[in-house]
């Protein structure tokens, strides 16, 4: 259906109307596609036929106006409030009423924390999966240069820079001020942090950012971002939102810190403390060397008293040695006597035992005739005297009979 | 890392340092040693002071120093 011009001589002049119909019939040739942006001033009425909301562009704040069916809308079941991110799925038309464009939303998905944390998660694994999580460098005790990335926005910075001079006024730091947040950001990052590590002399670099919304704090999970904070040449240390905030560029970094103020500590020695050390290392120093010429010195002293003591005692061992076997000389001849008398009692004792009168103490006796010792009855005869020997005494007796 | 090739950086002289008397403390080190290394630690010490010392702060800005054809 082409709208029909009204003609004014050669001039073809279209009602309003006409033009209209004309600009939609173009717009609905256009294919129905996904459009994504942030849901504000969403109208619904219970006696409107379709629900009206402007979908904006976070980026540059684009609008788009929108228009659904009221029923396809209710539908969904979806509690969306001001500032949710969408996904529309429409083809723009024109509201001839009144010469403007919307976009006609056939469905609508919100893109929600979780479709968000879900998209990280795939990431985080990935990158881990990679090792780009693995590295952690030890940070310089004494940067000769501290590189800091930051947003425009002042506290992070102010944070930062009264932290480090507060701890070691001669530190010097290269501030990069760069986009922290928006679209541009992630690349806006990357190339402060590459231009940070060319600068000669920086050997740490400190990417702050100050607390934000989750979305806010989105670029520091960027795979660009934790892709370069990884592969930088110095250490990074990662200053990104506040302590439960978890961006990806934070397990990237060599080490993780909660606050600007956190890191400038890690980042910097406390001069008072290391001149404090310095002196204590130094008295330290003059304390042992002293110490270890002293024990040399005792050592020395008392390897010479044992040189002198193991010298007396040698003479004096030497001396108990014959001291004893002049003792035992002196001993010898009394032990010798002594043994001879056992010696000698003993053969008395055996001579003894042989001895005639140690066979009449037991009760024997000797009977003599005249002066031989009678051993044989038949001998005698009757009526012969004989003179019988006892232990004790004798007597004299008459044979009356032999046998 | 270090100006010259033969100065160590001030962590390498701290370092250093410490090692040095915690070599002394233990009681291992003879003499002749210990004073070597009491020489080398009063050495080191004075060049960690002097590094502290001749430090300058300084708070630049890339950016501007990047529009700017000579920096400083």
């Amino acid at each position: 259906m082409r709208p029909e011009p009204v003609l004014y001589g050669d001039r073809k002049v279209y009602p309003v109307s006409a033009f209209n119909r004309g600009v939609a019939s173009w717009l609905q040739r256009l294919p129905t596609v996904w459009v994504e942006g942030e849901i504000t001033e969403l109208r619904r009425q219970a006696g409107w036929q379709s629900v009206f909301f402007t979908l904006k562009d976070p980026a540059d704040g684009a609008c788009l106006p929108v228009s659904m069916p009221r029923g396809t809308f209710d539908a969904l079941g979806l509690d969306l409030a001001d500032g949710a991110t969408v996904h529309v799925f429409g083809r723009p038309e024109l509201f001839a009423a009144r010469g403007t464009f919307r976009l006609r939303a056939l469905s609508l998905e919100a893109q929600g924390l979780g479709a968000l944390l879900a998209g990280i998660e795939r990431l985080k694994r990935t990158l881990a999966v990679e090792g780009l999580f693995a590295r952690s460098r030890p940070l310089p005790l004494f940067p000769r240069r501290i590189g800091l990335l930051t947003g425009a926005e002042a506290a992070a910075k102010r944070d930062f820079v009264t932290a480090v001079q507060a701890r070691f006024p001669a530190a010097r730091v290269l501030v990069a001020e760069t986009a922290v947040q928006g679209p541009g950001a992630p690349r806006a990052i990357v190339a402060g942090l590459a231009a940070l590590a060319a600068e000669p002399g920086v050997d740490v670099i400190v990417l702050s950012r100050g607390g934000g919304s989750f979305e806010d704090l989105l670029p520091f999970s960027d795979e660009r971002v934790v892709r370069a904070v990884a592969a930088c040449p110095v250490p990074v240390v990662s200053a990104v939102g506040h302590e439960q905030d978890t961006p990806l560029c934070d397990l990237a970094a060599d080490t993780r810190a909660s606050t600007p103020t956190a890191a400038a500590r890690l980042v910097v020695p406390d001069e008072g403390e290391l001149r404090e050390r310095l002196a204590s290392l130094r008295a330290a120093l003059a304390r042992e060397t002293a110490r270890t010429a002293t024990r040399a010195h005792e050592r020395l002293a008392a390897v010479h008293a044992a040189l002198g003591r193991e010298g007396g005692r040698t003479v004096v061992r030497a001396r108990e040695r014959l001291d004893a076997h002049a003792a035992r000389l002196a001993r010898a001849p009394g032990a010798l006597v002594g043994r001879k008398r056992a010696e000698l009692e003993g053969l008395a004792g055996r001579l003894r035992a042989l001895s005639p009168e140690a066979t009449l103490g037991r009760g024997y006796a000797i009977v003599r005739a005249g002066d031989a010792v009678v051993r044989t009855g038949t001998a005698l005869a009757p009526g012969e005297r004989v003179d019988v020997q006892l232990a004790e005494g004798g007597f004299g007796a008459v044979v009356e009979e032999t046998r | 890392m270090s100006e010259r090739p033969s100065e160590p950086t001030f962590e390498e002289a701290r370092a250093e340092l410490e090692k040095i008397v915690a070599e002394l403390e233990s009681g291992r080190a003879g003499l002749e040693e210990a004073l070597a290394l009491w020489r080398r630690g009063e050495e080191l010490h004075r060049l960690c002071l002097a590094k502290l010392d001749a430090a300058q702060g300084a708070i630049e800005d890339l950016g501007r120093r990047a529009g700017d054809a000579s920096p400083q």
